[in-house]
């Protein structure tokens, strides 16, 4: 491609251009770059082993949850009075309501 | 088996083994070509340090998944060019944001900015041409930028290279030819007006 013996120009200011990239100075990491990862792993490995899962760590996600068990949990008044306001409390064997 | 193919499986088998010394050695072997692919991807020194720690920490913890399908190198470069690539995803999303919530007149564009870095080798040489260069590097399609990338900084062997985008070779040659073509491309154009 472009090994061709005829080289124009734009071929050579390419092939410089290659070659400045090439010859770039290396970039180097700065010192201790494996104590940095090590502390990293130590980090990653401590946030792994707590009782609760992550999700449920977030306030927003437990909020929701509490809701839900709440919801779940509950023994149904909200559906009941307007079961039982159809039966008299204070007569004797439950008497139904005269409408 | 050649000594090299050797030495490297007999670090993956005491990586395995939950050697630490291994561990180091690995790190320190690789360090700067992990850490110099991802900065060619990314760009920005503080965020290639941080990409390159994260592709050690995963080494670690998933070495055990590690077959031996690939040469380790392969694998390693494999981690630091999909880790880059999703890092700057993320960025990208993150500039979006910050765009539409300027639009929504929310002043939070300073919380948000992501920094364009140029390139720092090229800052320091002051070669304008090749900033330019690096410039459309970066606004090249993924593998075509990975592929650049690891032939022309890293200088990997095609086949190399199909190992770590999981092509074929004349995938690669495809890859390097279009990535070529357009960056002959704009280069050209950019000199005419100029």
């Amino acid at each position: 491609m472009s090994d061709s013996p005829i080289r124009s120009a734009p071929d050579e200011e390419w092939d410089d251009l290659m070659r400045q990239l090439r010859d770039q100075p290396n970039a180097r990491l700065q010192p201790f770059f494996y104590t940095r990862v090590h502390a990293r792993l130590a980090a990653s490995a401590a946030s792994k082993s707590p009782l609760l899962p992550g999700w449920l760590r977030r306030p927003a996600y437990a909020v929701l949850l509490g809701a839900l068990v709440m919801t779940l949990s509950g023994d149904g008044a909200t559906l009941r009075p307007a079961a039982e306001a159809t039966h008299c409390e204070t007569c004797p064997n439950g008497q139904a309501l005269q409408r | 088996m050649t000594n090299f193919a050797a030495a490297e499986a007999d670090l993956v088998t005491q990586l395995q083994a939950g050697s630490e010394a291994a561990f180091r050695t690995l790190v320190e072997r690789y360090q700067d070509r992990i850490y110099r692919t991802v900065l060619a991807l990314l760009r920005s020194p503080e965020e290639a340090e941080d990409v390159a720690q994260e592709v050690f920490v995963e080494v670690h913890q998933t070495i055990s998944r590690f077959r031996g399908d690939a040469a380790l190198s392969t694998w390693l470069y494999r981690l630091a060019t999909s880790r880059a690539l999703k890092n700057r995803q993320k960025a990208r999303a993150k500039k979006r944001f910050a765009y539409f919530t300027s639009l929504l007149g929310f002043d939070n564009a300073v919380l948000h900015e992501v920094p364009d870095h140029a390139h720092p080798l090229a800052l320091l040489e002051g070669k304008q041409q090749l900033r330019l260069l690096l410039d459309r590097v970066a606004r090249l399609p993924d593998q075509q930028q990975v592929a650049f990338t690891l032939r022309h900084e890293q200088e990997l062997s095609y086949g190399e290279i199909a190992a770590v985008l999981n092509v074929t070779v004349p995938a690669v040659e495809s890859l390097l030819f279009r990535a070529r073509q357009t960056l002959r491309k704009h280069l050209q154009s950019r000199s005419c007006h100029v």
